[in-house]
C-alpha cells in the first residue's frame, strides 16, 4: 500500500516535471499571442469556409509549437478573439501533434519506420480538419461553451463573415466591427466606454481605463499577469489530471492491457485507452510509443499517437475551462471513433 | 463599512497575489531541486533535463518578476483583472493546491521503482517489451561486458537461446521474485524509462541459483557472474544466468537504464 503510493506520486511528480515546462513554454506563447501579434489581423484572415478553416486550423499549430498542456490556453485565447470555431476546434485537436517540435521527436523514435511519422501527421490533420467541419454545422456554440466564455463572446461578438459587399463598404463603416474586435485593447486598457462596459458585467467597477498606446514595459508588465494568471489556473488542473492519471496507473494492472497487443481490433482499443490513461505529452509520447513497437501492431500505436494528443485526462480539465462536458463527449467520441476507424483500415489492409 | 470592506479586498488581493509568487516560484525550486540533488533521473530521462532545468528557470524568474511587480505595486489599487481569463476554481484555491503539491514535492523523495512494481507492470513475461529497434546496439561488446539491458537487446535481435549459451555475464539489476518460480531461481531487472517514469517498464532475466532465493531478499541489488545457459523457466524455454557468484551491491545512483 504505501509501496503503491510511493509509486503513484513518483508518476504524478514525473508527468508534473516534465510537462511543466510545456505548460509554460503554451502559456508564454498565449501570453505574447495576445499581445504581440495583430489578433484583428489574424481572425480577419481566417477563412470563413468551415472546411479551409477547420483545415488552416489544424495546421497553425506550425506558428505555434506546443503540446496538448499548451494547446488550450491558445486555442481558448482564439476563440475568445473571435476566430470562427472550426479553426478553433482544428487547433485544438490537431495543434499539439502537427508541430515541427513533435514531428521532429516523432521522426527520431520512429526513425525506421517514417511511415508512422508521414500517417501520424496525415491522420491527425484529417481526423481534426474532420471534427471542426462537423462543429461547424451547429451555428450556435453556447450550449456547448462555458458560460463565462459565451458571456465573453456576447460582449464581444466575433467579427461577421466579410463577403464581397462588406469588404466594398468604406473604411469607416467597418469602424465598430473593428473596435469590438480589439478585445487584447481591453485589457491593455481599451477605449474607456468599452472596458466601462465589460467591467460592470463583470462587476468590477474599478477597471481603470488606460490608453491604449502602452509603452513596452507595460505591455511585458501585462504579459507578465496574464502568464502568472493563466500558470496558476491551468496548473491547478494539471495537477488534478496528472494525480489521476497516476492513480490510474498505479491501480489498473498494465498486463491487462499488454495482453491484448496483438490483435488488430483490440490492440487499437488497448492503445486508445492507454493514451487516454497514460496522459503523456505529445512532444515525448512517440517515445513512449516506442516501447510497445515490439508488443503492439502498427495500426495501435498510430492510434496512440493520433488519438493520445487529442485527449487525455490531463488535459480533460483544462479542456473543461472552455467546453461544457457535453461538448467534450462529443469531441473525444468522433475522434476516438475517427481514429479508430482509420488506423483499423490500415492494420487490415496496409500494415 | 464600505471603506472596511474595500480594505479587506485590498489585503484579500495582495495575499492572492503573494500566494501566485510563492507557487510559482515553488515549483521553479522543485524542479532545479531535483536536477541539483541528481533527483532529476528517478523522474525523468536525461535527454528531457534541459527542458526541465529551463522550465525551473523559466517559474522562477517568473515568479521573481511577479514577486517585485506585486511588491512595487503594494501601496497602488487593486489592478484590473484580465478579463479574458477563466475562474473556474474560487480564487486562490489553485495557487494554494499548486503550492501544496510543490511542498509535498519538496519534501517526498520520489522513490526507484521496485520489484513489485515491476510485477504489477508485468516483467512476468521475462523479456518484455522491448525497443524494437534498439538505438545503441553494439553486438561487439564482448559478452561480460553487457549490461543487462544489452542482453535483452542482444536477445530481442537473435532470440533464440542456444545462440547465446556457455557466454560469460557478469550484470547488475534488482533481485524480483515472482511467484510462478521456484525457489533456485529469480530474475534480475532493470527498469528503462524512455520518457519519463510514468512509462517505465522493467525487462529482466532468470537467474539460476547455487542456493535458495531466500538469501536474496526482493529489491536488493546483485551483480550476478555467471554464464548463460538455455533452460525452461516457468514453462518456457528461455536464456537463463548460471549464477557462479551473486554479490551485494549498493542501489547504482542512476538505476534505471535508458
Amino acid at each position: 500500500m504505501i509501496n503503491q503510493l510511493n509509486n503513484g506520486f513518483t508518476i504524478f511528480l514525473s508527468l508534473l516535471v516534465e510537462a511543466m515546462p510545456f505548460l509554460l513554454l503554451g502559456v508564454l506563447f498565449s501570453s505574447l499571442l495576445l499581445f504581440f501579434v495583430d489578433e484583428r489581423k489574424l481572425v480577419e484572415m481566417m477563412p470563413r469556409n468551415p472546411l479551409l478553416g477547420a483545415l488552416v486550423g489544424s495546421m497553425i499549430g506550425f506558428l505555434f509549437p506546443v503540446c496538448e498542456c499548451g494547446n488550450v490556453p491558445v486555442a481558448r485565447r482564439l476563440l475568445m478573439q473571435g476566430v470562427p470555431t472550426p479553426v478553433a476546434i482544428g487547433f485544438l485537436l490537431a495543434a499539439p501533434t502537427i508541430n515541427p517540435i513533435v514531428i521532429w521527436a516523432t521522426w527520431t523514435a520512429f526513425r525506421d519506420q517514417p511511415e508512422i511519422v508521414v500517417l501520424r501527421v496525415l491522420l491527425s490533420l484529417i481526423i481534426a480538419t474532420t471534427i471542426g467541419f462537423v462543429f461547424s454545422f451547429q451555428k450556435d456554440l453556447s450550449p456547448y461553451l462555458q458560460p463565462t466564455i459565451v458571456r465573453y463572446l456576447k460582449f464581444n461578438p466575433p467579427p461577421t463573415p466579410e463577403t464581397k459587399r462588406t469588404k466594398k463598404r468604406p473604411l469607416v463603416e467597418q469602424e465598430p466591427t473593428v473596435n469590438i474586435l480589439q478585445s487584447g485593447n481591453y485589457i491593455l486598457g481599451g477605449k474607456a466606454g468599452i472596458s466601462t462596459r465589460i467591467g460592470a458585467t463583470y462587476n468590477q467597477s474599478n477597471v481603470t481605463p488606460v490608453n491604449a498606446n502602452k509603452t513596452i514595459k507595460d505591455k511585458l508588465l501585462l504579459v507578465l499577469d496574464n502568464v502568472v494568471q493563466e500558470l496558476r489556473e491551468l496548473g491547478g488542473v494539471m495537477i488534478i489530471g496528472s494525480a489521476i492519471a497516476a492513480s490510474i496507473q498505479v491501480l489498473a494492472p498494465r498486463e491487462l492491457i499488454l495482453s491484448l497487443g496483438a490483435s488488430p481490433v483490440t490492440s487499437i482499443l488497448a492503445m486508445l485507452v492507454l493514451a487516454a490513461v497514460v496522459s503523456i505529452c505529445s512532444t515525448v509520447d512517440s517515445f513512449f510509443a516506442l516501447s510497445f513497437a515490439s508488443t503492439f501492431t502498427s495500426g495501435s500505436l498510430l492510434a496512440f499517437l493520433v488519438f493520445g494528443p487529442m485527449i487525455d485526462i490531463k488535459g480533460v480539465g483544462l479542456m473543461l475551462s472552455i467546453f461544457k462536458p457535453k461538448a467534450l463527449f462529443y469531441l473525444f467520441a468522433l475522434a476516438g471513433q475517427l481514429a479508430f476507424l482509420s488506423t483499423l483500415f490500415l492494420n487490415l489492409h496496409v500494415m | 463599512m464600505a471603506s472596511i470592506k474595500n480594505t479587506q479586498s485590498k489585503i484579500k488581493h495582495k495575499l492572492l497575489s503573494w500566494l501566485d509568487v510563492a507557487a510559482i516560484t515553488a515549483w521553479g525550486v522543485v524542479m532545479l531541486k531535483y536536477w541539483l540533488t541528481g533527483k532529476l533521473n528517478l523522474l525523468i530521462h536525461p535527454d528531457y533535463f534541459w527542458l526541465v532545468i529551463s522550465g525551473g528557470t523559466g517559474l522562477l524568474i517568473i515568479g521573481f518578476l511577479k514577486g517585485v511587480q506585486v511588491w512595487k505595486h503594494r501601496r497602488r489599487d487593486q489592478p484590473p483583472d484580465n478579463q479574458q481569463h477563466i475562474n473556474i476554481f474560487p480564487p486562490g484555491w489553485s495557487s494554494a493546491l499548486l503550492l501544496t503539491t510543490a511542498i509535498l514535492g519538496l519534501m517526498i523523495t520520489p522513490r526507484v521503482f521496485a520489484s513489485q512494481t515491476a510485477l504489477e507492470r508485468g516483467v512476468t513475461d521475462l523479456l518484455g517489451a522491448t525497443r524494437s529497434q534498439p538505438q545503441s546496439f553494439r553486438a561487439t561488446v564482448r559478452p561480460e561486458e553487457r549490461s543487462l539491458i544489452d542482453w535483452i537487446r542482444t536477445l530481442n535481435v537473435y532470440p533464440e537461446p542456444d545462440d547465446h549459451a556457455g557466454k560469460k555475464v557478469k550484470v547488475q539489476g534488482f533481485v524480483i521474485h515472482p511467484p510462478e518460480l521456484d525457489q533456485e531461481h529469480l530474475v534480475l531487472a532493470r527498469f528503462v524509462i524512455t520518457c519519463c517514469a510514468a512509462d517505465a517498464y522493467p525487462v529482466g532475466l532468470p537467474v539460476q541459483l547455487p542456493d535458495s532465493r531466500d538469501k536474496y531478499p526482493p529489491d536488493s541489488w546483485l551483480e550476478v557472474e555467471g554464464q548463460m545457459i538455455t533452460e525452461n523457466v516457468a514453462n518456457k524455454r528461455q536464456l537463463t544466468i548460471k549464477a557462479t557468484s551473486l554479490q551485494e551491491i549498493p542501489q547504482p545512483k542512476n538505476p534505471y537504464s535508458y
